[in-house]
């Protein structure tokens, strides 16, 4: 018995008692659907489609690293918890639920991260031939 | 007839850092938002449903630990959907391991990040989607959410115990497993987590105005705002909803059970003596805002139909049908001073949709349980 055996056991109690949880419910199956349909959604388009940008951007000649590859991090997080507010159907209970524009906000985000990001590369752009103008001036 | 495996795997990788330093360096922080996720959560069920033994025993005090614990529950889930998309993209190459069974225990290993995975995905997308009201699925989000999350909870504390050699390797920079890996890919590894990280500030500072006001100007995507509702205030359920009318509180009455029990007209109840408290209205669904209220306490409308100082409260609101139209309260909740039947709400009289012409408001509770049309009060 070590460390591991304790919490390797107790998970597996956690688990079981949630598996017993989720047994309990009205046609468990359809649960079971959903939850093998996000690892489908996820391994079968979302990686993929990350993994496409980025073997995309490496044809292209562009090395995804530093600043533009933490701008497409932020971007892609902000678009995963904006989407429901985007691509939700039907009205809402009330005015307060969903009360401000979220396309307008997102658009905002988006833009606001491409100019950082654009500034950045030229401020860099800058600077390295500044000090490369400085070097050979020594 | 034989089955032969091809002789490698169907797709490669070459990308770097998908290595046990970044998964580990990632997962720290996905564990720990997790477990402040599950925490949170459990404690909202509890207070949500207490058991009977409990009921009596839940704290009315500090009158804004509701407010922080599910703020932090829904601030915690979106934080971890970045920081659970990286862990994934960091092993992602791992799905296409060849052989892609070795024994049995790998096998049973797989399955076990199989459940990690599903579980992990399901909370985040059931939980983001529950905060803005938005339910695709067939089944009952509260049970299925509360039930995913303990095997969750399980799954997770069997990935650390299972991959435990890794994650100790790994654990800091200086490692001995992170020495080990190509020193080369150490700046593209912090600027990665850099990236993250930021992504997590992003996602959080964007979010948090719904609950934390001071962030109220930075909120861009959360699903409710401090700055929208009638009198300063958001609305989940409204009369009409509720089935409320003005013509149905025409002849309003409270009416109080108990051992003497009475009824009042809201102007004999206008004539009680009248309280002032400021406490949040805090929901389920992550949002809060705190607010004015004024009212008569509740503890004295008890002690009047001759409940004890030990009596706790049923209350039962006019509206026709809903999950919560009579709500107990434990009898810490109905002997503190801050408790209220509230008439007042920012200085006006409550609005329709906040409740007219008397809600419940008490500190540290989930905002369903603070009963709006309150028509009868039970002393038991």
């Amino acid at each position: 018995m070590n460390f591991r055996h304790v919490t390797g056991g107790l998970g597996l109690a956690c688990a079981a008692w949630g598996g017993w949880l989720l047994l309990q419910q009205p046609e468990p199956w359809r649960i079971a659907v959903w939850l093998g349909g996000a690892v489908a959604v996820h391994d079968g388009f979302i990686a993929p489609l990350v993994f496409a940008v980025a073997a995309l951007a490496a044809a292209a000649g562009l090395r995804l690293r530093g600043v533009p590859r933490a701008a497409l991090i932020v971007a892609g997080s902000l678009t995963a918890i904006a989407l429901p507010a985007l691509l939700r159907p039907g009205g809402t209970a009330n005015p307060t639920v969903l009360p401000l524009d979220y396309l307008r906000n997102w658009l905002l985000a988006m833009a606001a991260i491409a100019l950082f990001t654009v500034v950045h590369a030229a401020l860099h752009a800058a600077l390295r031939a500044l000090t490369r103008r400085a070097d050979r001036g020594a | 007839m034989r089955f032969t495996l091809p002789p490698g795997p169907p797709v490669t990788f070459k990308a770097r850092l998908h290595d046990a330093r970044t998964a580990t360096a990632i997962g720290r922080w996905l564990g720990l938002a997790m477990a402040v996720c599950f925490a949170t959560g459990v404690l909202s069920h509890y207070l949500q449903h207490p058991p009977g033994w409990l009921a009596d025993r839940l704290p009315s005090r500090p009158y804004w630990g509701y407010r922080l614990t599910q703020g932090l529950h829904v601030a915690s889930g979106i934080a971890a959907v970045p920081l659970l998309l990286a862990k994934l993209w960091a092993v992602y190459p791992r799905l296409f391991a060849w052989p892609p069974v070795r024994s049995l225990r790998h096998a049973l290993e797989r399955i076990s990040v199989a459940v990690l995975v599903a579980a992990a995905l399901f909370e985040l997308f059931t939980g983001l989607l529950n905060t803005f009201q938005w339910y695709p699925w067939p089944f009952n989000f509260v049970p299925v959410h509360y039930a995913v999350a303990w095997l969750l909870l399980g799954a997770l504390l069997l990935h650390v115990a299972v991959q435990w050699p890794l994650i100790r390797d790994h654990f800091t920079r200086r490692s001995p497993g992170t020495l080990a890996l190509p020193a080369a890919d150490g700046p593209d590894r912090r600027q990665l987590l850099l990236g993250v990280t930021a992504a997590v500030g992003a996602v959080t500072l964007t979010t948090a105005g719904q609950s934390v006001t001071a962030l109220g100007a930075l909120e861009l995507f959360g699903p409710r705002s401090p700055s929208h509702g009638a009198q300063g205030l958001p609305v989940n359920r409204t009369a009409a909803a509720a089935r409320i009318t003005p013509a149905s509180l025409a002849d309003w009455r409270l009416t109080v059970h108990g051992p003497r029990p009475y009824t009042l007209t809201l102007e004999e109840l206008r004539a009680m003596p009248q309280h002032d408290v400021t406490l949040p209205i805090a929901c389920v669904e992550g949002w809060s805002k705190s607010a004015h209220w004024t009212g008569v306490r509740v503890r004295d409308l008890l002690e009047r139909a001759g409940g004890g100082a030990d009596a706790r409260a049923r209350v039962v609101s006019l509206e026709a049908a809903g999950a919560y139209r009579v709500m107990e309260m434990g009898r810490l909740y109905a002997q503190d001073p801050l408790t209220l039947l509230a008439l007042r709400l920012n200085g006006e009289e409550l609005s329709l949709d906040h409740g007219y012409p008397a809600r419940i408001i008490a500190p540290n509770r989930p905002g369903v349980l603070q009963t709006k049309w309150v028509g009868r009060l039970e002393a038991a």
